[in-house]
């Protein structure tokens, strides 16, 4: 007797298997929501207020009221952030508990490895966005200027971030690792590109180098769909959005093909 | 058969203190961070300067001066004490909840050490690393910012005694939490937000009336102000009201953290 086949059919993709992952992946930050999803509003609002506060209400920044510019940048950057966190944390996790063997062994291909965490990961940096969208919606009057702009940068930011999660998670040994990823290169990326500002205020050689930076045009686009004002150009910026979003997920399906630093 | 020999004492002399002990459970705690240091010194460094940047950019000139005081000078102090909030927090409720999760709070609790002794040692160890990180940020900006040393006596007093309140709290929120969650929920919910709108980014005297009076009662910002005082000598509120309160709740907390430990709270069986 030959033993039945653990692919359901070969060549044909695994969606059960990959809907599983992907399900128990939500489930694992759902779990403890009060840290997943209460938190970052928390954290937004504080934000808001002390950048309120300290700014004064009647600035205007680009044409616009500040407090209106400053909320897409916050919900961009609770994207950026919290995508970012949900697969490098539960990659990390998973292989100091060792039991990654647990998503390694079953019949998913790379593609469907792959598929399964980032979309994942960007569903905490959507299911946080929509809530911090809607706390921000109850203090500041948004305008929706281009809704194609908004949802193809939430999304591409979702994806993208928790695509590169994920290969932090993969390349790193320890916890240690994922924390220094986030705090020397996320969290300042996600706050310098231009969330609290325009970037018309950096210096010049600042301002040129901003425009090789992914997470300005994030945040530019993402603004400019609500407020129909934009740093740079939007065309550019969804261009590079979407090479951005080939790269890294290009680099997570090569890093599972291989097994870099998961098989031995 | 008899026992010729009495058991050796395991306190070295009882009613004296252990400080061979306590040295040792210090020095525990601060190479415990110190191995990290990446992590527990200069990552917060990094965000210190980096929420400097934002509001440098975001607000700077467009904002005329607090007090007499350009924004970015008033601005300084305000984060080098959020990050003594921040830390010395972190490294005491960290430690013990760690040790707690790990089942090895034990190798602290079985050796003779007075509930006094333990508080010392952990709160000490929680306030070093605040202070250092305090100092790392303090230097790190000088790079950006004229920092004057007005009173020097403010800015040690104030330093000390937050260091050591947050790092009381922390040994407090440490021994209740079961779990990482309840840490997190503390931190988020309790701690970062007090250490942010308690007048870091901002003089008291832009809030609504009805929330200056507040801050009168919050001790954090009495320890902003303090240590703000001590670089800009500009004070928002009364200063020998914020030493007293200070003191007085750093004693406070001086006496739940001994108790806690005397009684074994979550932490004997």
């Amino acid at each position: 007797m030959s033993l039945a086949p653990t692919r359901p059919a070969q060549g044909r993709a695994n969606l059960r298997g990959m809907s599983t992952l992907y399900v128990k992946e939500v489930h694992r930050f759902l779990k403890i929501f009060g840290q997943t999803l209460i938190a970052p509003i928390v954290t937004t609002v504080l934000f808001l207020t002390v950048f309120t506060v300290a700014f004064g209400t009647d600035r205007q920044v680009a044409g616009l009221p500040y407090i209106e510019f400053l909320g897409p940048g916050l919900i961009m950057m609770t994207i950026l952030q919290n995508a970012f966190a949900n697969t490098s944390t539960s990659l990390i996790q998973q292989k100091l508990n060792d039991n990654i063997i647990d998503v390694l062994m079953p019949p998913l291909s790379p593609l469907e490895l792959t598929i399964g965490y980032v979309l994942s990961g960007a569903t905490r940096g959507l299911l946080v966005s929509f809530s911090v969208g809607f706390a921000l919606w109850l203090i500041i009057p948004f305008n929706v200027h281009n809704a194609v702009f908004i949802l193809v940068h939430g999304v591409g930011a979702a994806f993208m971030m928790s695509a590169l999660g994920m290969m932090t998670g993969i390349w790193a040994e320890k916890f240690d690792h994922v924390s220094t990823v986030t705090n020397f290169i996320i969290l300042p990326l996600s706050f310098l590109s231009g969330t609290f500002f325009t970037i018309q205020r950096f210096p010049e050689t600042l301002q040129t180098l901003s425009h090789f930076n992914p997470f300005f045009y994030l945040i530019d686009g993402f603004r400019y769909g609500f407020t129909g004002h934009a740093d740079g150009s939007v065309m550019i910026g969804l261009g590079v959005v979407i090479g951005a979003n080939l790269a890294v997920w290009t680099g997570c399906f090569l890093m599972f093909n291989a097994g870099y630093k998961l098989k031995a | 058969m008899q026992h010729t020999h009495s058991r050796p004492q395991t306190r070295p002399s009882l009613g004296h203190h252990n400080w061979l002990g306590l040295k040792t459970l210090y020095i525990r705690e601060v190479r415990r961070f110190s191995k990290v240091y990446i992590q527990t010194i200069i990552a917060p460094v990094i965000t210190t300067l980096v929420f400097l940047a934002i509001f440098t950019l975001a607000i700077g000139k467009l904002r005329g001066d607090i007090n007499g005081i350009p924004f970015i000078e008033f601005l300084a102090p305000g984060l080098i004490m959020m990050a003594i909030i921040q830390n010395s927090f972190a490294n005491a409720s960290s430690s013990i909840m760690a040790a707690k999760m790990q089942g090895n709070i034990i190798d602290t609790l079985m050796p003779p050490f007075t509930p006094s002794e333990l508080v010392i040692a952990y709160s000490s160890g929680g306030a070093t690393r605040g202070v250092a990180v305090g100092i790392a940020v303090g230097l790190a900006m000088t790079i950006f910012v004229d920092l004057q040393l007005q009173n020097l006596l403010y800015i040690l007093f104030y330093t000390v005694a937050a260091a050591y309140m947050l790092a009381m709290l922390g040994i407090i929120g440490g021994i209740w939490a079961d779990r990482q969650d309840h840490m997190t929920v503390v931190n988020g919910f309790i701690i970062t937000p007090l250490s942010f709108l308690s007048g870091t980014f901002y003089s008291i005297d832009r809030l609504p009336e009805a929330l200056q009076v507040v801050a009168l009662f919050n001790p954090f910002f009495y320890a902003i102000d303090g240590l703000r005082t001590g670089f800009t000598g500009q004070a928002d509120g009364p200063l020998l009201t914020g030493a007293i309160v200070l003191i007085c709740v750093d004693i406070g907390l001086w006496l739940i953290c001994r108790r806690m430990f005397a009684t074994g709270y979550k932490l004997k069986a």
